[in-house]
Parts: structure tokens; sequence; C-alpha cells
């Protein structure tokens, strides 16, 4: 920049070019926060997408979930939860943690053919394909802010847990 | 209570972007301006009111916006470097009819957008008429023409 331009005046107003620059350089590198955070979002770190879709899988490899990590909270996202069992016979999955405690189930696709509580979480009998896999997709709201766990269950060995994070 | 806590984040956060966005963005609404105030409105209402739309909410959300406001302007008398700093300072752009063109660049203003507000406010037709061109700390352009 031009030194006689860098200078203060006096005249007909009191400058202080230093904060001026200052304030400058303020914009131009908020300006770059803004651009970033637009990237970010863009990517899924406030939710749908790459960064943010997610898949666990339990050690036996039976039970598979598809869920969002990162989320806002009073947007709703959708749940798949995938589970191998043996042909034609009806599989029994327990939906428990606070994911599933704090957030209301807005949908449930397909109807389970039975639905008990057991303590705090939600045990499901669902139908199983030709092939023997049960699918069950599932829409979430909740307006909780912070960490949230679920856990799947479809056996001993067969546990899925996943966390998701919400956004104010 | 979280209404009130809604409408304080969102005060700040809206004050750290029009910031970030400059004193000079909104200061001449062009039509294409004011409908962007108006998404940035709709945007903003629904974070502000959450779910919850009765009468006592809107009245809440807006006696914090106002608190907030006032509180401010009255730290701003009492603290000079904080209405400094809030506020920044005025910039000269044009000086005995000349322009300072790398203020000028820093400001986002071009030679057009000065000579347009000399003409709107005091008809003048050539930079070497203009004494004075300020950036006022609102972001408008005020001018002082040469005697």
């Amino acid at each position: 920049m031009d030194d006689d331009e860098l200078l203060s005046r006096h005249y007909p107003v009191e400058e202080n070019m230093r904060m001026q620059q200052r304030v400058w350089r303020f914009e131009r590198a908020g300006w770059w926060c803004l651009v970033l955070m637009v990237v970010l979002a863009l990517l899924g770190l406030f939710g749908n997408g790459p960064l943010s879709d997610a898949t666990a899988i339990s050690t036996d490899g039976r039970v598979q979930v598809e869920y969002q990590r990162l989320s806002r909270s009073g947007t709703t996202d959708n749940l798949r939860i995938t589970v191998r069992g043996t042909s034609a016979e009806p599989v029994m999955v327990l939906l428990g943690g606070s994911l599933l405690r704090e957030a209301s189930i807005e949908t449930l696709q397909p109807e389970p053919q039975a639905s008990l509580s057991q303590g705090k979480a939600l045990l499901l009998q669902l139908g199983t394909s030709r092939d023997g896999v049960a699918t069950l997709y599932l829409t979430l709201r909740s307006e909780h802010v912070g960490t949230l766990e679920g856990v799947v269950r479809a056996g001993p060995s067969s546990t899925v847990r996943f966390s998701t994070f919400l956004y104010p | 209570m979280d209404s009130i806590l809604r409408a304080a984040a969102m005060y700040v956060a809206l004050m750290l972007l029009f910031r970030v966005a400059g004193r000079r963005s909104l200061a001449d609404l062009t039509t294409f301006d004011f409908v962007l105030l108006l998404i940035i409105g709709e945007a903003t209402q629904q974070a502000l009111l959450g779910e919850d739309f009765s009468f006592t909410n809107a009245i809440l959300v807006i006696a914090t916006l106002i608190v907030l406001d006032v509180g401010l302007s009255l730290a701003k008398l009492n603290a000079k470097p904080l209405a400094r700093l809030l506020d920044g300072h005025a910039t000269l752009v044009v000086e005995q009819g000349r322009f300072l063109h790398s203020r000028m660049r820093r400001a986002r203003l071009t030679e057009d957008d000065i000579l347009e507000s000399a003409r709107d406010s005091q008809g003048i037709e050539r930079v070497e008429q203009i004494k004075f061109a300020i950036v006022e700390r609102n972001g408008k352009i005020s001018i002082i023409a040469q005697e």
C-alpha cells in the first residue's frame, strides 16, 4: 500500500489507519473463513455429506447401520438398519441408547411384526426376505444438542454402537 | 429461556457476519440487496423462533434484541475504544481531487461508486471538483466539494 495513503489524516475527519487496516484484514480473513465454512458444509461437516455419512457393522457382520455422524438439532435424519438372519424366519432387533430415547421416531418402515419395550430400549420383531435379510428404515428427529449414542442389537455378538453429534 | 439465548446468539452471530461483510455491503441498497436482506431475514426467523409461534415468544425475542442493541449503544457511550472497535472510523478516499486508490481497493470501492455519490449528492461532474470524499462509519460516501 502507498505509504502516503497509510498515514492517518486529521482533517476533515480523524482517522486511525492502523486500526482501519486491521479492520480490512479482519474482513478479508473473515471472508476466507466463510468460504471455508461453505466448502466444509458442502463436504458434510454440518450433516448430509461425505464427512457425515457413516456405516457401522457389528463384529460378526450380521448387523449394519447407516447413519449420520453429524447432524443438526431439529432436523430429520435417516437411519437404515440391515440385519442378516435365517431365511423366512423373523429376527429380533433391539434399539437402544440415548439416540433412540431422546429422538422421536417419525417414521418406521416397514412396520415391524411386533414391537415391545425392554427396559428403556425398543424390541422389534422384523420379517426377513427370502435371502434372510431384514431392512428397517427409520426417520429420527431430535431437539437435543450434543452427542447421542445409538445401540442396535440382534444377538449376543451382533451389536452395533454408533454416535451422532447434533449441532444447535 | 432458550428463546432468549437463541436471540442473543443470533444477535452476536449476525453482528460478526455483517462485520465481515464490511460497512459498504448494504449501504446503498439496490433492489437486489433489498431482496438479499429479506432472504437473510427469512433464514434467521426460523432459528430465532424455533417451533414456538406464540405471542409471548415473539415479544421475548424482540425484547432481547432491543435490550442487547440499546445496551451496546450505552456501552459505546461510556467506552470510546469499544465504540471505535465496533463502529470503526471514517476513511478518506478522495483528497483534493485525487483518488486514494489503495484505500479504495481495500474498501471495495470503485471510482464510479464515488463519482455516482458525488453526482447524486452535490451534482459534481469530475473528480477534480471533489475536495474530500469520505466513507462514513455506516458505509455511506460523503462528498465535500471544492470551493
